[in-house]
């Protein structure tokens, strides 16, 4: 019976194969474009929060205690060594970068400009956050005394690679220490502080321009996968100051909570009016076959199996709108993932606020599945209505009826 | 035959080198003596109009150095003092000494073309730079100055006309990186005191801004004569204010 | 043919019906979301001007990229009698900044002092409204000082407290003199508020020598949208070594921002009218399809194809001419409504006070030609949602169409 049932459906689906040709293309064209859409709208938040995780803070960062209100050289971390070593053999820890930052001025023979120089170790911030993907001209090294500028930075200071470099700041003596520096590359994080301000140098290196002890550290920042590390971490490092990530951005963290507020708004008016055109469509194709109807009732089909012919319909051109909706969307997102969206036109702004000039998509399972759901749900309940002026109808009433 | 060409050459590279480091070493020492006293009259031109100021300054090496304001007026009695690497500011109208910042000390004093770095940091012309002879006119010594290796100093080099008579420059041209004049000092009056010799006219140029310089007339130089400790104590600011 | 058309419209009425509801709540819909999202627009730009960018600034030129004393403003009075008699101006005033040393006891930290006219100040920006700790500047306040709180927090001063400023005078020479900090301030801009002290013009000028000079002056307007024209009026008026600068340029990166979120604003709409579009036409179409035999008997009885495409294009017209007719009043009422009385959520302003929000209200723009060309892209879509349609049902013949099923 089932069988026939399904056979049924399927022929009087496509039965007026340009109406339900509309139908399929409509649900297709919404739901690729819908897909990009939150495709590129995932991308720029998730981009954003991800230069901050990886040029910067991490999940975790632990500062000393004063710190982030004072950034001097007394207030650094004393012990990084020990903290760092702990924090190594945590299985929750993915990656830990030890970092040494201090206030000064770089200058050229024609301009100068206050800057924070930081002393890294390459090794360290590329397994923390891919570093050398950060790079935009030149290469990440840091041979004769090399350093690596924030782009912004760069362009202040008028810069190449190449171009010779002094820093000047206040070493743990006091005194007014100055150290020449070599432009060996440009990096480009879209994180502004970075941008505008850092000077990168071997780790090692600004120890000793600065006489401070080789198991200091003005920044330990970790990466992980771990929500609950957070507390454990705070209550180890109770004498220094622990940060996560969203507390050090709140920012960030409205703008994700928007994306997802607007994305669910977005999808819901969107399967709201896919409704409505299934729910067209079936109801002037259910009304066109009263009579068929009529007439099955008539030779004794029952009123389920009528339903469920009907619910099978539906679900047919809804699927088969979806699949060809999740192949161009997926194409749509493939394109926008590997090349982007360029909104170089609007550098400066997007610069304002940290965000890149190219944005690239992101692809989720979800976007299918939850559009999957939406369009199965929209299917079936848009029968409803008609199938109620099916369910009152008397068969012969029907057979009599006028087209 | 070759090799003693070779050789014959190498000394003479290396006595070139000599000399050269010989001048800019004597150079350096005219300008510093042990200690130096000296009255500045500072003017500064700017779009036209020109501000003159008058100092007294006391200075014993690199690290130490009292300045007292005597002119204009209005300005009578403001101290500077800098040791080692910091620098101190007293206000006789508000009473009140300050702490230079390091970034303040970093930027253009009082509106001239010349920074503090300038002030402070005179002395590594001996220990930074690697001199060259580039040509020789009778006494006028013509040196290039290349900043050593890893020299903490923006210029590209610095050229230096030098008379050896009196072993004063007469011309310092700075230029950035890519080979571009930055500014100029220009030296003129040169005149002996003991055993030193120094110009007593400087004026600074930077080369892009046409209309603005600023120069300097030392009087009454007077080198080695014992400075008073007293000079390079903090209290010195207020002390001899008056 | 028209009352025909009008006829079949209300023979059909759940489908006229449909195609009236969707093109009505998409006309509404496109309207108020437009004023909503010109509306947050405009707002950010003049909440962002109010804390302290003009609408237009004039400045002497060279002072911007230069900058230094040689290029202040040394003719304000003159300058600001030129302003005076110049039409949609609401109010102007001059400032005099400059960088300096303010110390405490413990600590010195380079600032931007700037010398300002309290009472027109508390017109035109938010400085006054920002106060959080003590009093606000007046025109006599003399040497009180009105700071930003993260500048307080690290000179560690309380209210009354000394403040000591070091800097040069417009001449290049010394100026010092002691401050008392009158007045806190917080604009959520962090730039700003470790950075920024204010002073009454009337005290700093003694001691700047700054009596009718300026850094630049700054003018509101009494029309955001104006301010193109009046610039150029302003411009045509001064000294050819003054510039005169709108916002536009003053805050590039904001207008390049506000450029991209309408563009995705648009984007997202464009989503939207591209399922509308669908749907109408779906619905265009399944109204004509069931109709063949109908069409097919008209043709029979002479009717052109010609004819045929006015009749149904008249029908399309009435319902969406009908349908706009109800959402235009109705869309322009909201945006009208929330123009003047604007949502407001709370705790919007801590939320994106550094994309200088600053205040809880989200306004609607009321501007009657971006509704006229949004209605206008409606009237453009239902038509086109036709065409299809149309080309279907001519393109059978007469009598194959009288033996549609």
């Amino acid at each position: 019976m089932f069988k026939m049932i399904l056979k049924l459906a399927w022929n009087n689906a496509f039965l007026r194969l340009s109406r339900t040709l509309l139908v399929i293309i409509m649900i297709a064209v919404s739901m690729s474009m819908m897909l990009s859409i939150q495709g590129i709208y995932d991308g720029m938040t998730l981009n954003m929060v991800n230069s901050a995780l990886r040029s910067d803070s991490g999940e975790i960062s632990i500062y000393n205690k004063n710190y982030r209100l004072d950034k001097q050289i007394v207030n650094d971390i004393q012990n990084a060594g020990e903290i760092c070593a702990d924090l190594e053999n945590n299985p929750s820890v993915k990656a830990v970068s030890v970092r040494y930052s201090v206030e000064g001025l770089s200058a050229t023979a024609r301009k100068a400009s206050f800057s924070n120089i930081i002393g890294i170790d390459l090794e360290e911030e590329e397994k923390f956050g891919a570093f050398s993907k950060f790079l935009k001209e030149g290469e990440i090294s840091f041979e004769k005394r090399g350093a690596l500028l924030g782009a912004e930075l760069a362009k202040t200071l008028k810069v190449r690679i190449g171009s010779k470099l002094i820093f000047s700041t206040q070493d743990k003596s006091g005194d007014i220490n100055s150290i020449a520096l070599k432009v060996r590359g440009i990096i480009q994080t879209n994180n502004l502080v970075i941008d505008q301000r850092a000077l990168y140098i071997e780790r090692k290196q600004l120890y000793e321009f600065l006489g401070v002890d080789t198991n200091t550290a003005t920044q330990i920042a970790i990466r992980t996968d771990d929500d609950a590390l957070i507390n454990t971490i705070k209550k180890e490092y109770s004498e220094q100051e622990v940060k996560s990530f969203l507390e050090l951005n709140p920012l960030l963290k409205q703008m994700e909570d928007m994306m997802v507020i607007f994305n669910s708004i977005t999808f819901t008016i969107v399967m709201l009016v896919v409704f409505i055109g299934i729910l067209g469509v079936m109801y002037v194709s259910i009304l066109d076959r009263i009579r068929e109807f009529g007439i099955m009732r008539g030779i004794g089909m029952a009123y389920n199996h009528l339903r469920t012919q009907i619910f099978l319909e539906a679900l047919f051109v809804g699927l088969a709108g979806y699949s060809v909706g999740a192949i161009l969307g997926f194409f749509a997102l493939y394109y926008l993932q590997e090349t982007g969206l360029n909104l170089s036109t609007y550098a400066e702004g997007m610069a304002s606020f940290g965000m890149p000039t190219i944005i690239y998509a992101h692809q989720e399972f979800s976007y299918y599945s939850n559009t999957f759901y939406a369009i199965v749900l929209s299917s079936l309940l848009s029968v409803l209505l008609p199938l109620r002026k099916i369910k009152h109808l008397h068969p012969i009433d029907v057979i009599k009826a006028d087209t | 035959m070759k090799k003693v060409f070779i050789f014959l050459l190498l000394i003479h590279q290396i006595s070139f080198a000599n000399e050269a480091e010989d001048i800019i070493k004597k150079l350096d020492n005219n300008m510093r003596g042990v200690s130096v006293y000296m009255q500045i009259e500072m003017r500064i031109t700017s779009l036209g109009h020109t501000r003159v100021m008058k100092m007294q300054s006391w200075s014993e090496g690199t690290k130490k150095s009292f300045v007292k304001v005597i002119y204009p007026p209005r300005d009578k009695g403001i101290t500077f003092l800098s040791l080692d690497s910091q620098m101190w500011q007293y206000i006789p109208k508000i009473e009140r000494t300050i702490k230079i910042p390091p970034s303040m000390m970093l930027q253009n004093w009082m509106g001239s073309d010349i920074t503090n770095d300038d002030v402070v940091k005179q002395s590594s012309i001996v220990e930074d730079y690697a001199p060259r002879i580039l040509k020789k006119e009778g006494k006028i010594v013509t040196l290039e100055l290349i900043p050593k290796e890893d020299a903490a100093v923006v210029w590209g080099k610095i050229i230096s006309r030098i008379d050896t008579n009196t072993y004063t420059s007469q011309k310092d041209i700075f230029f950035d990186e890519d080979g571009k004049e930055v500014r100029h000092f220009i030296y003129k009056k040169v005149k002996k005191f003991s055993k030193y010799y120094l110009p007593t006219y400087w004026r600074v140029q930077a080369i892009d801004k046409k209309t603005s310089f600023t120069e300097m007339l030392l009087e009454d130089v007077e080198y080695d004569k014992a400075i008073s400790a007293q000079y390079f104590k903090k209290s010195a600011l207020k002390r001899f204010s008056r | 043919m028209f009352k025909l058309a009008l006829k079949n419209i209300l023979f059909y009425k759940s489908r006229s019906i449909t195609t009236f509801i969707l093109t009505f709540i998409s006309t509404l819909l496109f309207i108020v979301y437009v004023a909503m999202m010109d509306g947050s627009h405009e707002s950010m730009l003049k909440n962002a001007l109010k804390v302290y960018t003009g609408a237009i600034e004039v400045y002497k030129k060279e002072y911007r990229d230069i900058g230094g004393n040689e290029y202040l403003i040394n003719d304000v009075k003159s300058i600001e009698e030129k302003l005076s008699h110049i039409e949609g101006i609401k109010t102007y005033t001059s400032r005099y900044e400059t960088y300096g040393l303010l110390s405490s006891k413990e600590i010195s930290s380079a600032a931007m002092v700037t010398g300002i006219n309290p009472d027109k100040e508390a017109q035109m920006s938010q400085l006054k409204h920002t106060l959080i700790k003590g009093e606000y500047l007046k025109h006599d306040s003399g040497n009180c000082l009105y700071v930003g709180a993260d500048l307080v927090k690290k000179l560690g001063v309380d209210i009354g407290g000394e403040i000591t400023f070091v800097g040069s005078a417009s001449d290049n020479s010394f100026a010092a003199d002691i401050f008392k900090l009158c007045g806190v301030f917080k604009t959520g801009s962090f730039e700003f508020d470790a950075m920024a002290a204010f002073v009454t013009r009337t005290y700093f000028d003694t001691l700047m020598y700054s009596e009718n000079k300026a850094s630049y002056i700054s003018i509101a307007l009494n029309n955001l949208d104006e301010v193109d024209s009046i610039n150029a009026h302003i411009a045509s008026k001064m000294d050819t070594d003054i510039e005169s600068l709108t916002w536009k340029t003053l805050m590039k990166p904001m207008v390049e921002a506000m450029e991209v979120d309408s563009v995705f604003g648009y984007i997202s709409m464009s989503l939207f009218y591209v399922v509308i579009f669908f749907v109408i036409m779906i619905f265009g179409f399944i109204n004509v399809s069931s109709r063949v035999r109908e069409f097919g008997t008209l043709r029979c009885i002479g009717l052109s194809q010609g004819k045929i495409r006015t009749l149904l294009f008249y029908e399309m017209f009435i319902l969406s001419t009908a349908a706009i007719l109800l959402a235009m009043p109705l869309g322009g009422a909201i945006a009208y409504y929330f123009s003047l009385n604007p949502i407001v959520i709370e705790g919007m302003s801590e939320m994106y006070k550094d994309y200088g929000i600053i205040s809880d209200e989200m306004p609607f723009a009321f501007n009657l030609l971006t509704i006229s060309w949004n209605v206008a892209t409606i009237y453009v879509l239902n038509f086109l949602s036709i065409i299809y349609p149309v080309s279907y049902i001519n393109s059978f013949k007469p009598i194959e169409a009288t033996h549609h099923v």
